[in-house]
């Protein structure tokens, strides 16, 4: 991991959580493995050099348990348009947060996007590696960080 | 007196955050109106009259740039204080929002208290509904 962006990562979505989640999470290191995770959000902050990817993956209770709080609503209440449009705005001030932090004004925020994690995309054992974080000791999900220079975009 | 509000933003979970942020602190909302992009928006306020836009800025179809720009090039809502709610990190970017006319700005993630206080100032209210204090981006 980055170790100057691991830290400015941690802190953004924290307070992002925290803020308009009501949610507090913790940081573990090591990889994870892409089948725990079922909904996943990105957004890219991009400049004329390439795309840099913030991309979210999270478990579904705990993607409820975020559209619940944000929205102040049961979480059997939480229909699918719900927790999508919740998730792409959890990447959506995550990605604003990073770029503030990061201070650099040549970069400019994207659109987010969220869906829903397909069976065929988790199977097997591969792992990514990226911020693991959890929730009352329970994993949640993961952010990881992505750059793509513009002649791979 | 109540006011007439239009929520600008792409986001259905956000528009409903601030608008039950809006009910919460206390501030007096007549009619709740909702656009999900600067277009809607500037067909929304075709023959309509609001008393205060918040808007998002990062949008499809239309951005909030566009947006404010159209609503000045067609002269419509000049006197409606708009305040824009984004997660919008370039200063440049927000003083070129404030120089366009924009009462001002609210970063996301944002505290409730942060709306109340902003609306206060920018519809010249007393601190009647406003409960916290720091706000960000007002050009008063």
């Amino acid at each position: 991991m980055n170790s100057q962006w691991e830290p400015v990562l941690k802190d953004v979505i924290s307070e992002v959580l925290e803020t308009m989640f009501f949610c507090m999470v913790d940081f573990e290191e090591g990889d994870c493995e892409k089948e725990d995770f079922e909904y996943g959000s990105e957004i890219c902050l991009l400049n004329h050099k390439g795309r840099l990817a913030i991309s979210l993956q999270v478990k579904r209770d705990f993607a409820k348990a975020l559209t619940a709080n944000l929205l102040g609503i049961d979480e059997e209440d939480v229909d699918e348009d719900d927790l999508q449009d919740a998730l792409r705005e959890l990447a959506n001030m995550v990605g604003g947060g990073y770029h503030a932090r990061m201070d650099n004004s040549d970069l400019r925020l994207g659109i987010p996007r969220a869906w829903k994690i397909e069976t065929s995309e988790t199977n097997g054992t591969e792992t990514t590696t990226g911020l693991r974080f959890g929730c009352y000791g329970e994993p949640a999900g993961t952010a990881v960080l992505n750059y793509v220079p513009c002649e791979a975009c | 007196m109540s006011y007439n509000v239009l929520i600008v933003d792409d986001s259905k979970s956000m528009r409903k955050v601030i608008r039950k942020t809006l009910q919460m602190s206390g501030f007096k909302v007549g009619e709740f109106l909702e656009a999900s992009n600067g277009q809607e928006a500037l067909d929304l306020l075709d023959g309509r009259w609001v008393d205060l836009i918040l808007s998002d800025i990062h949008m499809p179809v239309m951005d909030g740039f566009t947006f404010i720009q159209s609503l000045r090039d067609k002269d419509l809502c000049k006197d409606t204080p708009i305040v824009f709610v984004t997660t919008e990190a370039s200063e440049i970017r927000l003083k070129q929002l404030l120089a366009l006319g924009a009462s001002g700005y609210i970063r996301k993630p944002f505290r409730p208290e942060e709306i109340g206080t902003m609306l206060s100032r920018v519809m010249g209210e007393t601190d009647e509904f406003a409960v916290g204090t720091s706000t960000e981006g007002c050009d008063f």
